[in-house]
């Protein structure tokens, strides 16, 4: 899944097989220990200068997914990857000086700042927290970052609540790029803005990406916009890897229904009613113990016995692009002897 | 405590608390807390100053059971001859000393315990919170009692009883709070920038609990200032000190309402009632400050009793499109307007 | 032509506060008739969740003043009625779906009991007739397990479940008007797609004139079939839903359309609006928009334009209204 090009591109993060689960609290000591599977087996590759993408809804882990990739959630299981060195194998100040080269960008422009701290502290502060630099120095990177992020000097003393929402997202993108980060994690930068203002923020982002040469991994649950700016992405659903390719070929040929889902929902704008439209039925099930089988077979229209049972894996359809789909895959001679292939009857 | 230094600092942190002060000032209930509890710092502290007799001085007894005159405005007790309004004067400085230290003792103690809990988590936490769950258990009159009976009768036994189990609603306030604080995203920004915890407990944490951390000392103070003046109400006290709590407990045992000396039991439960007063009134209006949304209506109210009429209907005028002039149309709203409304 | 359901002429609603007064709405004029979906699109402050509320009548008198030249509903004038008399016409003849459901619905009592309550308040049916009637709406909208679902409390169902819920209630009593206020923004987006199919198979099986308040244009495109558009208290444009998307005359409609990301083949640069929308106290002279419109001209910072009535039923507040010749 890298990008393809003749030029060696260095792979700045990779994922093997991550999983990660979080214990839910016992409901009386002794009980049976449940596990939420955040995520779930999930690998990938990210090259330098890449904007990747992935999908989902909420519950799909990719929040969490972000947050084992920069270091905020050590994996249960396997490893995360960053400039070719285990990042969580890492002694306490090598792990910080990696994690230095990454910084994240959130959805919420209202709690994602301080509210007591003047906008000077707040983009000032990761420099300060660094050290190394004077008062000047660091005044000077500021008024740098300001001018870029499209900000006036005066609003430095002010507080993050005399600005709007799309300002304030400025802000918080002025912080994450002061010490130069390589790699950028957008956790649906736009999704809480006014829809005026998605367009100016997205451009935004676009031109810092090009001029510094930073590395992208874009969440969202918007395919329209993932597909405009990700070279590469993944979809989830319940902790697992559902699809995952290039993104121009897996917008041209979207295989999984549940991505098929998510672009019937993206009622787009120009209404293509020739467009393929799945419907879900029922509701995203909890994430506590899922079942064995495909994690989607509840929801999804085209479910067969064996989805139930049987897990999907990730196999390559085309250059490019892979799958996990009993409907892509499907089954072994001995499993459809046994009915697998058969539709599930819908509940 | 190094710690309580840093949480000093926290608090004193110029900007906060001097704002804090402008901002009561400008709030008319929050002004008359302000007053209220400055002149009764005052009092105390002048005490000697003000009281025209120095009630502990045995030689300036005067007869007893005085009606209040010029010469005593409140009269003289009956059982010992001294000058009520002197009592009423230096009785204050009881009451607020250990009302303030008291609540800022408890500041500390209940913030620290709180941020730990919080921001720290895992065993810290669990123990903490068991700790104030036992402590929560304990009752703390019949435990007064029975240590002023082993160590003496006297103020340190009931402050000493008043921090020990005072600091936990404190603590599980302000833990609640950490938490909440610990998993915000600018947190998270800035440990992804190298912080340490330490930096994130004392630029981002400790700040952010610093006006819950004043607002509930202040409302403290108010309780404990009642506390205490029960428990010298019921002799546990310092029986040396004159305080409100023990002028109201001699009046009666002197026989006040018997003798119809309802001076000698209205002045201690007046200043009583204006201590704990002054203080609530500037924790309530604090309280508002923060929580913006607790703000009475009333201030809604006052802009619209002075709402002009015909401002009203230029501004409606001005929103219409330019062209014939149209009727005026009528307010649909049906809550009641208030008086001097249209309708 | 249908009869119009819902007839608004000249709303104001303005928020007299500590530094001044916020002009809220500023002289709207809405219709919709029976079985036909309007959409109400703008963006935050734009003072569409206003007008809803007004519609109603559910603002109070403090903190809002309002004015209105009439207020409609099936031919019957509501801009005098006492709160009594309103209270009988919200639920049964004009219901609202509101954008949160946690905060819409009554977290100690079980869902049913809150439908039933609707019926039992509006309708005869005794107990047991109205959870009877509970339960079909509930099954209606979709809900798996309806009757023992129905003893569910709100925090105990996913936000796609409460959404449903708050349908049913609206249409409990087949009122004339639904208004839906956001109904969907809080939800994921499969869960948005399978609402608003619930939504829209409702309004048109039982002919329920619905007005969808939204800032998300493509739900608009799938759900109404008129559009005003709002900016900044004002309607600036009215037409029908293909025509708003296929030819916006405002520069404004024309701003939002190009702005929302499409699933086109090429790669593309992000459309956008310079700016911000107007302090609800601090409007700019002449036309709202004109600062950051592209189409600027001298009577546009100096004069409102008035909403003009366009060939084919449509209606647009602009100088210089596109897709004409433009005044030179």
């Amino acid at each position: 899944m890298s990008a393809s090009g003749g030029m060696p591109i260095e792979r700045l993060l990779e994922m093997e097989n991550v999983s990660v689960n979080f214990p839910v609290k016992r409901a009386y000591p002794f009980s049976r220990r449940r596990w939420i599977q955040a995520v779930t087996d999930v690998s990938l590759e990210i090259s330098q200068g890449e904007t990747f993408g992935i999908v989902g809804e909420s519950g799909c882990g990719k929040s969490t997914l972000a947050n084992a990739m920069i270091g905020m959630v050590r994996p249960t299981g396997g490893t995360v990857r960053f400039q070719g060195e285990d990042l969580y194998a890492l002694k306490t100040k090598a792990f910080k000086e990696a994690r230095r080269n990454m910084q994240m960008i959130f959805q919420d422009p209202f709690s994602s700042l301080n509210p007591r701290f003047t906008v000077y502290d707040i983009i000032k502060e990761p420099l300060l927290i660094r050290g190394g630099a004077s008062e000047a120095e660091m005044r000077a990177r500021v008024l740098e970052l300001l001018k870029l992020v499209g900000l006036d000097e005066e609003d430095l003393l002010r507080h993050p609540s005399d600005f709007s929402g799309g300002q304030r997202q400025r802000i918080g993108i002025a912080r994450a790029i002061i010490l130069n980060p390589r790699f950028l994690v957008c956790d649906e930068p736009v999704s809480g803005l006014d829809v005026s203002v998605h367009a100016q923020i997205m451009n935004l982002l676009m031109e810092i990406q090009a001029e510094l040469n930073l590395t992208y991994v874009f969440i969202s649950h918007n395919l329209a916009v993932v597909k405009n700016v990700c070279q590469n992405m993944l979809v989830m659903y319940l902790g697992k890897v559902m699809e995952a390719g290039d993104s121009n070929t897996v917008f041209a040929n979207p295989l999984h229904p549940y991505t098929k889902a998510l672009l019937s929902a993206i009622l787009d704008v120009n209404v293509d009613r020739t467009r393929e439209r799945v419907l879900l039925q029922g509701d995203t099930p909890s994430p506590i113990d899922p079942p064995e089988g495909c994690r989607f077979w509840q929801r999804c229209p085209f479910a067969m016995v064996g989805c139930e049972t049987t897990p999907a894996a990730l196999v390559g359809v085309e250059d490019g692009h892979h799958v996990a789909c009993h409907l892509i895959s499907g089954f072994s001679p001995e499993q459809k002897a046994a009915g697998l292939d058969q539709p599930a009857s819908s509940q | 405590m190094s710690t309580r230094n840093v949480l000093l600092q926290a608090a004193r942190r110029g900007g906060s608390l001097f704002g804090l002060v402008k901002k009561l000032w400008g709030h008319p209930k929050g002004r008359l807390g302000l007053i209220l509890v400055s002149l009764l710092v005052l009092i105390a502290i002048l005490a000697p100053v003000l009281a025209p007799y120095d009630p502990y001085d045995v030689t300036q007894r005067a007869e007893k059971g005085l009606r209040p005159s010029l010469q005593h405005p409140l009269g003289t007790t009956i059982t010992t001859g001294q000058d009520i309004l002197s009592m009423l004067i230096y009785g204050s400085r009881v009451s607020l000393m250990i009302g303030i230290i008291t609540g800022v003792i408890l500041a500390f103690l209940g913030a620290l315990m709180g941020v730990i809990a919080g921001y720290v988590g895992g065993f810290a936490d669990t123990l903490i919170m068991r700790v104030v769950d036992i402590l929560l258990v304990i009752p703390t009159l019949p435990l007064i009692i029975v240590l002023t009976n082993l160590l003496g009768r006297s103020y340190f036994v009931i402050v000493l009883v008043f921090v020990a189990f005072g600091w936990t609603g404190l603590a599980r306030v302000i833990r609640s709070l950490v938490l909440v604080l610990k998993n915000s995203n600018y947190v998270k920004a800035a440990e992804l920038a190298g912080a340490s915890r330490w930096y994130i407990m004392t630029k981002h944490i400790l700040p952010g609990t610093s006006h819950l951390i004043i607002m509930n000392t202040t409302l403290t103070c108010a309780g404990i200032m009642v506390a205490e003046a029960g428990l010298s109400f019921l002799g546990l006290g310092d029986p040396t000190a004159i305080s409100w709590g023990k002028m109201l407990a001699e009046a009666q045992g002197g026989g006040a309402l018997l003798f119809g000396a309802w001076w000698w039991i209205l002045a201690p439960g007046a200043g009583i009632f204006l201590a704990v007063f002054s203080f609530m009134r500037i924790g309530i209006v604090m309280e508002e400050i923060f929580n913006p949304r607790m703000k009475a209506s009333s201030s809604i109210y006052k802009i619209f009793k002075h709402l002009n009429n015909s401002y009203l209907d230029e501004v409606f005028r001005s929103m219409e499109d330019e062209g014939p002039e149209e009727a005026e149309g009528q307010p649909i709203s049906t809550a009641p307007a208030p008086e001097g409304g249209h309708d | 032509m249908t009869d119009p359901v819902l007839e608004v002429r000249n709303l104001k609603v303005a928020f007299p506060c500590a530094g001044g007064i916020i002009r809220a709405v500023e002289g709207i004029d809405l219709m919709t008739r029976k079985g036909e979906c309007v959409a109400l699109v703008g963006e935050s402050g734009c003072g569409k969740s206003v007008t809803a509320f007004s519609i109603m009548k559910l603002l109070r008198t403090p903190p809002s003043v309002s004015r209105i030249d009439s207020l409609q509903l099936d031919g019957r004038e509501l801009s005098h009625l006492s709160e009594r008399e309103m209270e009988h016409i919200r639920g049964k003849d004009m219901a609202m779906i509101f954008q949160d459901a946690m905060t819409a619905l009554n977290p100690v009592m079980t869902v049913g009991k809150q439908i039933d309550e609707i019926y039992r308040r509006h309708t005869r049916l005794g107990k047991k007739e109205a959870r009877e009637q509970t339960v079909r709406a509930l099954e209606l909208v979709g809900v798996p397990e309806a009757r023992s679902r129905a003893d569910s409390f709100p925090h105990e169902l996913s936000g796609g479940m409460r959404q449903r819920v708050l349908i049913a209630l609206a249409f409990a009593c087949m009122p004339k008007l639904i208004i839906a206020d956001e109904p969907t923004t809080s939800l994921d987006v499969t869960i948005q797609a399978q609402v608003l199919d619930v939504l829209k198979s409702m309004q048109q099986e039982h002919d329920v004139s619905a007005l969808l308040i939204t800032h998300d244009l493509s739900v608009v495109a799938n759900m109404a079939d008129t559009v005003y558009v709002m900016y900044s208290g004002k309607i600036v444009e009215r037409a029908a839903v293909e025509e708003l998307f296929t030819d916006p005359r405002h520069p404004y409609s024309q701003g939002l359309l190009a702005s929302v990301p499409k699933l086109s083949d090429e790669k593309q640069a992000f459309v956008q609006i310079p700016d911000t929308v107007p302090h609800p106290m601090r409007k700019p002279t002449g036309c709202y928009f004109h600062p950051r419109c592209s189409y600027t001209t001298e009577s546009c910072r100096e004069r409102m334009p008035r909403l003009e009535v366009v060939p084919e039923d449509r209606q647009v507040r602009c100088w210089n209204p596109l897709g004409q010749e433009r005044e030179a």
